[in-house]
């Protein structure tokens, strides 16, 4: 019972900090209020249950990855209709080309300071490229720890993260309504 | 040995470049070129443009109050199972493996480093160097009961040029840690302690951001000394704490 009373103590001290970063992660993943309460609480008791044989040194990284996990595993259940994405697809040079020299930067300037068109085109990335941002941008995560919560390479974190970019720009400017 | 970059190289690192990713060489290539490079400054400029209109737009999803509650009710029924399969891939060869050449990825000592380095300027600049501020070492050690797990050795060396001030609660590496504070003519130090189970070992001096930070290692607990104090005093500083617990 004292291990136990141990392990709770470390889990209110490690992991409950996190529960903001887990739960918001959770939400842009899943894109659901109720899923997303489920699926963290899952992922905090496999924390728990885990926690004697977490030793690093970061506790945040390490309850996302199990955060990332659980979303996915919901993400694939029968019936969901989720599609991997390919990462060996680069990006065409020509797509590249076209938006860096889009004719209508003032037009994208605007739909980046417009709240609502942002969030509808974060939320209309396939969601590995949604992922990826909302960790750089959002919970401010080094490429290492993206990748270690991905677990990705940290070279298919720097091309996902620039497809993704890339990929939300186009989103911007079309979705204009 | 810097060689030009062309904007299609340039392109693939613009990226990483945003992130403070890349190592210092590197760093200076991608600058330089955008500095001469119209359109990829432009190119970077959006980068920058959209990295804040995601910040400051993005909706940010933070847990409802109830869900905390829900959790560690939750845990109280639970059966202790730790189990082999719970536990994430999060191996550190592997991530090893996957490092990418130019990318600068940080060790957790640089981390640590940054972290003890920023939370020192912090101290400094938001005014809230104690919680407790006393010189008794008596008021100073039983404060930290009750809110960190671990014992941090706390002492006064006023008369060697050093006064305690106090101590404080402080957050590093994702854990509570305790943080003293020591003057030493017109500098301050702060020392951090940090529960751990590294062996110990002797003082290690380095530098960062302009401030000198003294490491070392003793009784399960890393401490951390930074200041803006030369790097002999702040070392002889170290030596003293080690001779005394």
């Amino acid at each position: 019972m004292k291990a136990r009373n141990e392990d709770t103590k470390r889990f209110e001290l490690l992991i409950m900090p996190h529960l903001n970063a887990a739960h918001n992660l959770a939400r842009w993943l899943l894109r659901d209020a109720a899923v997303t309460q489920d699926v963290v609480q899952e992922s905090s008791l496999r924390a728990f249950a885990a926690i004697g044989q977490f030793v690093g040194d970061n506790a945040r990284a390490w309850f996302l990855t199990i955060v990332s996990n659980q979303c996915y595993t919901w993400l694939k259940q029968p019936g969901r209709h989720y599609v991997d994405i390919d990462d060996e697809a680069v990006m065409h040079e020509q797509d590249r080309l076209a938006l860096s020299h889009a004719e209508t930067p003032e037009k994208l300037a605007a739909k980046m300071q417009d709240a609502a068109a942002m969030h509808h085109a974060l939320e209309a990335l396939p969601v590995a490229f949604r992922e990826v941002i909302i960790l750089k941008e959002l919970e401010e995560l080094s490429y290492k720890e993206i990748a270690a919560v991905m677990g990705v390479p940290i070279g298919t974190v720097m091309s996902r993260l620039a497809r993704g970019r890339e990929m939300l720009k186009k989103e911007l400017l079309k979705n204009d309504q | 040995m810097t060689s030009e970059l062309n904007c299609n190289d340039c392109a693939d690192w613009l990226h990483p470049y945003l992130d403070n990713e890349l190592e210092t060489e590197m760093a200076a290539r991608v600058s330089m070129h955008i500095a001469k490079c119209a359109d990829c400054k432009k190119r970077f400029a959006e980068l920058q443009a959209l990295r804040d209109g995601i910040r400051q737009h993005a909706s940010y999803y933070s847990a409802p109050e109830l869900l905390q509650q829900r959790i560690m009710s939750k845990l109280k029924q639970q059966k202790p199972a730790p189990q082999q399969w719970l536990v994430p891939a999060f191996s550190a060869a592997a991530l090893a493996a996957s490092v990418m050449l130019y990318l600068a990825v940080p060790s957790s000592q640089d981390l640590l480093m940054d972290e003890v380095v920023s939370s020192h300027v912090r101290s400094l600049m938001e005014q809230h160097l104690t919680d407790v501020a006393s010189s008794d070492k008596h008021t100073v050690k039983p404060w930290f009961t009750g809110k960190i797990d671990f014992a941090p050795p706390v002492y006064d060396f006023a008369e060697q040029g050093y006064p305690l001030i106090g101590g404080r609660l402080d957050y590093i590496r994702h854990q509570n840690v305790a943080a003293l504070s020591y003057h030493r003519n017109k500098h301050i130090i702060n020392l951090f302690v940090i529960p751990n189970n590294a062996a110990d070992s002797s003082i290690h001096s380095s530098s960062r951001r302009g401030f000198n930070i003294v490491s070392w290692q003793k009784n399960n607990m890393t401490f951390e000394a930074v200041s803006d104090l030369n790097k002999q005093e702040l070392e002889a500083f170290a030596q003293m704490l080690i001779s005394q617990h």
